[in-house]
C-alpha cells in the first residue's frame, strides 16, 4: 500500500464508492475508484464497510415481512429501450435529421448513378420536342432505319443511324440543325405516338477529344417528356416521346439483330 | 432507520398497500426504488413524532484498520439503533448505504442528495461510527 495523492472529486466519489464492484455504475467513480486503487485509506474504507454491512445483513427480518415479500406485479413493465429514447426530443430531433440526411443521399446517390455524358444536351432537346410542331420539319415519309444514309449522303452526318430497336418506325418528316452549342443535331418525326428521336454527337473528352462512351439505354424525364438516349460510334440517339418511361420501354426492351 | 420493529413493519405494509392501489389504478410503480422512496418518507415522517436526535457535533475517529473486528463484536440492534440516532439525511445515507441494496446512482436517486452531500454524510459517519465504536469495543491491545 502506498500513499495516494488524490484529486478532490476523486475524494468525494471515494466516500460514496460502494464496496461491491457490481455496485459501482457511475464513469466518474469508477474513474476514481481506478486512481485509488493502490490507497490505503481505499482499503480500510471498504473493509469497514464490508464488516459494517455485514452486520446490518444479520439484522433479523420479521416473518410477517418476508411473508408480505411484494411480487413485481406491483411494478410497471420496463418500457423497452427505443420507446424511451424515440420519446426524448433530443434523440427524436436527431433521428429525424438523419434520416432526412440518409433520403437526400439517397436522391442523390440516384441521381449521381442516372447521369451519362451528354444528359444536359438530351435534356435541353427534350425541350426543343415539346415546343417542335412537324410544319418546321421536311417531310419525309420513310422507315426511320433508312435514315443513315440519308444523313450521311445529304448531311456528311457519319453514324446518325437510328438504333435497330427504332428502325422499323415511319417517319413524317425531319431537319438538321445546330444547336446553342454549335453541334450538328438531326431530328426525325415518327407517326406512332408521335414520338421524335434526336441524333446528336456524343460528349467529347475536353483534352483527348475522345468521345464518352456508356452502355445501354438511360432514361430522362422533363416536364411531362421522357427521353431514352443511347450512343454508339460517338453519336447519341434518343427517342424522345411525351409521356412516361412506361411508354418508351415496350421499344427499348425490344431485342434486334 | 427507526430501530423499531412495529413500525417499521407498519411501514412496511402501509407502502405496499400503496403500490398495490396504485397498481390496481394502472399507475403501478415504475421501478423498485420507488418502494424505497415511499419508506423513506415514511419513517422520516415516522421519526418527526417520536424523540429527535439532537444537532450536536459527535467525536470523529480516523478509520482503523482494526475496525472490522470491532464490528464483529457488535450487535446487529446495535447498529441498528446507532444508525437511527442519527440526525436525517444522515440516517438515511448511511441506513441505505449499509443495506447494500444500491448503486451509486440509486443511491443518489433515493436518497435525492448531491455526490458532495452523500460523500460528507458517509465520510462523517463512518468516523463517528468510529468513534463510537472505540467507545464501545475498545481494541485490545495484544
Amino acid at each position: 500500500m502506498s500513499a495516494v495523492q488524490l484529486s478532490r472529486r476523486d475524494q468525494i466519489l471515494i466516500h460514496c464508492a460502494p464496496f461491491r464492484e457490481e455496485r459501482v455504475d457511475d464513469r466518474a467513480l469508477r474513474t476514481a475508484l481506478h486512481h485509488a486503487r493502490k490507497s490505503e485509506a481505499l482499503a480500510v474504507q471498504q473493509n469497514f464497510d464490508k464488516a459494517a454491512a455485514a452486520l446490518v445483513q444479520a439484522i433479523p427480518i420479521p416473518p410477517e415481512i418476508t411473508e408480505w415479500v411484494p411480487s413485481e406485479t406491483f411494478i410497471a413493465p420496463a418500457r423497452p429501450a427505443w420507446k424511451k429514447y424515440a420519446q426524448n426530443p433530443v434523440f427524436l430531433a436527431t433521428g429525424i435529421a438523419a434520416g432526412v440526411i440518409a433520403v437526400i443521399l439517397i436522391f442523390q446517390l440516384i441521381d449521381r448513378l442516372n447521369r451519362f455524358p451528354g444528359e444536359p444536351t438530351a435534356r435541353r432537346l427534350l425541350t426543343t420536342a415539346a415546343s417542335t410542331h412537324s410544319v418546321i420539319l421536311d417531310p419525309v415519309k420513310t422507315n426511320a432505319g433508312a435514315l443513315g444514309d440519308y444523313f450521311f449522303m445529304k448531311h456528311r452526318l457519319a453514324h446518325y443511324d437510328v438504333p435497330s430497336e427504332f428502325a422499323d418506325l415511319k417517319t413524317l418528316g425531319l431537319r438538321v440543325f445546330d444547336d446553342e452549342e454549335g453541334q450538328r443535331v438531326a431530328q426525325v418525326w415518327a407517326v406512332e405516338k408521335k414520338m421524335q428521336f434526336f441524333l446528336f454527337p456524343a460528349e467529347r473528352d475536353q483534352k483527348t477529344g475522345a468521345a464518352k462512351h456508356f452502355n445501354g439505354w438511360r432514361y430522362i424525364d422533363q416536364e411531362r417528356w421522357t427521353g431514352a438516349v443511347r450512343e454508339e460510334g460517338g453519336v447519341c440517339f434518343m427517342a424522345a416521346v411525351r409521356g412516361s418511361q412506361k411508354d418508351l420501354a415496350p421499344y427499348v426492351s425490344k431485342k434486334r439483330e | 432507520m427507526l430501530a423499531d420493529a412495529a413500525k417499521a413493519q407498519e411501514i412496511f405494509h402501509a407502502t405496499l398497500r400503496d403500490a398495490a392501489q396504485l397498481a390496481a389504478n394502472s399507475e403501478a410503480p415504475r421501478d423498485r426504488l420507488w418502494f424505497f422512496r415511499n419508506a423513506r418518507w415514511r419513517c422520516l415522517e415516522a421519526g418527526e413524532q417520536g424523540l429527535q436526535a439532537e444537532d450536536v457535533d459527535l467525536e470523529q475517529d480516523e478509520l482503523a484498520v482494526s475496525a472490522p473486528s470491532q464490528i464483529e463484536k457488535l450487535e446487529p440492534q446495535q447498529l441498528a439503533i446507532w444508525i437511527s440516532g442519527a440526525p436525517d439525511p444522515q440516517r438515511t445515507a448511511l441506513a441505505l448505504f449499509y443495506l447494500d441494496e444500491f448503486s451509486y446512482r440509486d443511491l443518489l436517486s433515493v436518497t435525492e442528495l448531491k455526490p458532495q452531500e452523500l460523500s460528507k454524510l458517509l465520510c462523517n459517519g463512518r468516523r463517528q461510527f468510529q468513534a463510537w465504536l472505540d467507545a464501545v469495543v475498545p481494541v485490545t491491545q495484544p
